[in-house]
């Protein structure tokens, strides 16, 4: 069964990104969470004729397998931060939350689909636990860079779901959100560039200028 | 064709914006093009007004008496913005803060902002007002950010991360809303009129949870209890008349977009799930925001927090529900938008002046200042809901509204928390705006543009002040029969 591997493929691999250490080896997982992302639709796709799907497909590639990863790795290799992700809760701590969410979204999907197929219901579990890790590693990651990953994240998981459980959003629709993801990391990268040069670091706990 | 211009006029002027190298053209470009826009507002709500038969264009547009309301309130808002602008950057070279370039990305920026606005109150899929949503964040993130110094680019930073992953929750509501209407009924587009029309046949369950992730998600945006934390280092850090923008309509587009949901999820579940809900958060704002009002130093911080207040009040008039709590609630849109961006402009002036935000530095505001004194004191009496302004009038509304309802125990905490604000402003207000003014200081007129920018606002809320103007209440009559279901 198709879906099954590479679903489980995209859990693994955000497991993965949650417990990782080091920005570089989260970019690389992202990467490969897309790349698995593209799979999926892609497979989805086959044997329809439908050209609106190939050209998603595509896009998706493009963005999220190539340009984003790309564009980070330029971010990190022009502030020259120091490698460390900047924990707040350690790995296997991290990793517990982790198996904890995705059993949330379990239990969650139960409550939506109640009674409906083992694979829509797979499908869904998936989608919502890397949806909820991206909230995570934006919550408990104190560089700018981890929480533009982990909106990404969060992203890659809502595209799952789009496309998984309700058959994909209408065409347009889905081509304006890449346009809108697109442009919104390359405004928060510009603002982590900023940040570095006012503050000389990418701490976000550390800003905290503004109070009250 | 209406709808058309008023997305093309702020495209055009953002585009033009980049090639003007003079700023008093600039400016006066700028002016001339809200003040078209506006005049198109005021057409497009008047000819709703009217003929109440919503604007449907190939199924992409679809402009209701809901949205032409909302496009009235933002055409207004932006056209005071863009006077108000004429003075602030040209100030702003002047004192060297910022370069002629650095006003032509500003007035760019300020035009696609509006027009993302616009957009979200026209298009009829909600896919696309979710995008126009995103889009107002992003426009107004180098907004927030202008100055390039430390407190402008943390706020501007938290701005885009916290509404980034609000939005991104509402999407998720989007996504299941779509579920629920695409594989379980098999409707095969986004679009708010066609899920209405088979709004009984949703499955109620999905909806409530969806509902719940589009309340948080554009709750985030709109300033709602507990999602509000980027709102005051957003607008205390933005430019004033941004500050006035987000405040004044950005919160409102979020709550359009929670009405057109919350309409669908009425007609599918009955009222009682959103209502109580809306109720809830709405207290929860009003308590909160009046917490941080009592114990504020910084004026656009407090202003910032007025504005968490109103949208609470908004969204309690909202959890009323009826005829009578929901005009309440969007007329409270409009008088809010005009005595908050009044509020706001004179804030802005004062900050100029004394170049500081700290209210216990500002002193004799009336001396240094005498316009703006004299309209902010006016001003913070018609903010905190004092007779005969027009913010008493939607106020008394919702409350009667409440009363008639029979929720005592909400009413009454509601005018408690009302009656805190209100001790607070007045308090806080009187504090700078009497008294002497620095020994060094010398007394200063406001330029044209933007004392007429003050007394357009004033004007607008003093024709509110007794009888809701005959032309508005047409328009809000049916909006309010959209909202409820009528």
């Amino acid at each position: 069964m198709y879906p099954g591997i590479l679903l489980f493929t995209i859990l693994i691999v955000t497991f993965a990104m949650a417990t990782a250490k080091r920005i570089t080896a989260l970019i690389s997982a992202f990467r490969l969470q897309s790349f698995f992302l593209f799979l999926v639709t892609f497979y989805m796709s086959l044997g329809s004729q439908n050209v609106e799907l190939y050209v998603v497909c595509a896009m998706l590639f493009l963005l999220k397998v190539i340009l984003v990863p790309v564009f980070l790795r330029s971010i990190v290799r022009k502030i020259k931060i120091e490698e460390g992700l900047g924990l707040l809760v350690n790995p296997l701590l991290s990793l517990l939350i982790a198996l904890f969410l995705t059993y949330l979204a379990y239990k969650f999907s139960g409550l939506i689909l109640g009674s409906k197929s083992s694979t829509l219901s797979s499908n869904f579990v998936v989608s919502l636990a890397v949806t909820m890790l991206g909230v995570f590693m934006m919550a408990c990651r104190m560089k700018a860079i981890s929480q533009i990953i982990g909106l990404l994240v969060m992203e890659n998981g809502l595209f799952l779901l789009a496309a998984t459980v309700s058959e994909g959003m209408p065409f347009f629709v889905e081509i304006a959100i890449f346009f809108d993801v697109f442009v919104c990391v390359v405004i928060l990268g510009i603002f982590v560039y900023r940040i570095n040069r006012l503050f000389t670091h990418i701490d976000v706990n550390k800003l905290s200028e503004l109070k009250g | 064709m209406l709808v058309f211009l008023i997305l093309l006029i702020p495209f055009i002027l953002a585009l033009v914006s980049w090639f003007i190298n003079k700023v008093s053209l600039l400016s006066a470009v700028n002016i001339l093009g809200h003040f078209f826009l506006g005049c198109l507002g005021l057409t497009l709500a008047y000819g709703l007004a009217n003929t109440r038969i919503p604007l449907d264009m190939h199924n992409f547009f679809y402009v209701d008496a809901l949205s032409g309301f909302f496009i009235f309130v933002i055409s207004i808002i932006n056209f005071a913005a863009a006077l108000y602008s004429k003075e602030y950057i040209e100030k702003d070279i002047e004192d060297g803060h910022i370069l002629v370039k650095k006003a032509k990305v500003y007035y760019s920026l300020f035009n696609l902002f509006s027009f993302t606005m616009f957009f979200v109150t026209v298009v009829n899929n909600l896919g696309f007002v979710w995008v126009g949503i995103e889009m107002t964040t992003l426009a107004s993130a180098f907004l927030v950010g202008f100055y390039n110094d430390k407190p402008s680019v943390e706020a501007a930073w938290k701005y885009i991360i916290i509404c980034s992953v609000g939005i991104a929750l509402a999407l998720l509501g989007t996504i299941l809303f779509y579920y629920a209407a695409h594989i379980q009924v098999g409707l095969k587009s986004l679009n708010w009129t066609d899920m209405l029309a088979i709004a009984d046949k949703l499955d109620p369950k999905v909806l409530k949870i969806a509902f719940l992730f589009i309340l948080v998600g554009y709750g985030t945006k709109a300033g709602i209890v507990p999602m509000h934390t980027w709102l005051p280092d957003a607008h205390s850090q933005a430019l004033t008349p941004v500050s006035a923008l987000l405040s004044g309509v950005l919160l409102k587009t979020a709550i359009y977009a929670i009405l057109r949901f919350a309409i669908i999820v009425n007609k599918s579940c009955g009222s009682g799930f959103v209502t109580g809900l809306l109720l809830f958060f709405g207290l929860l704002s009003l308590a909160v925001s009046a917490a941080f009002i009592l114990v504020q130093k910084d004026i656009k911080r407090l202003l910032a927090y007025s504005s968490i207040e109103h949208i609470g009040i908004i969204c309690f008039g909202l959890g009323i529900f009826g005829p009578l709590g929901v005009y309440g609630a969007l007329l409270h849109v409009f008088n809010h938008a005009m005595t908050k961006s009044l509020m706001f402009f004179g804030a802005g002036s004062i900050v100029k002046k004394y170049k500081t935000h700290n209210m216990h530095i500002i002193r004799g505001v009336l001396q240094a200042l005498p316009f703006t004194g004299f309209f902010v004191i006016l001003g913070v009496f018609a903010l905190a809901g004092s007779v005969p302004f027009s913010i008493f009038m939607s106020e008394m509304m919702i409350v009667t509204a409440a009363f008639l309802k029979g929720s005592y125990t909400a009413s009454v905490l509601f005018l408690l928390f009302i009656a805190i604000i209100f001790a607070a402003l007045i308090h806080h207000f009187s504090k700078i705006i009497f008294g002497r003014k620095p020994e060094n200081m010398a007394k200063s007129n406001e330029s044209v543009s933007s004392k007429i920018a003050i007394l357009f606002l004033f004007i607008l809320i003093c024709i509110m002040c007794f009888k809701v103007p005959h032309f508005l209440d047409r328009l809000l009559n049916p909006a309010v029969a959209i909202v409820i279901g009528a």
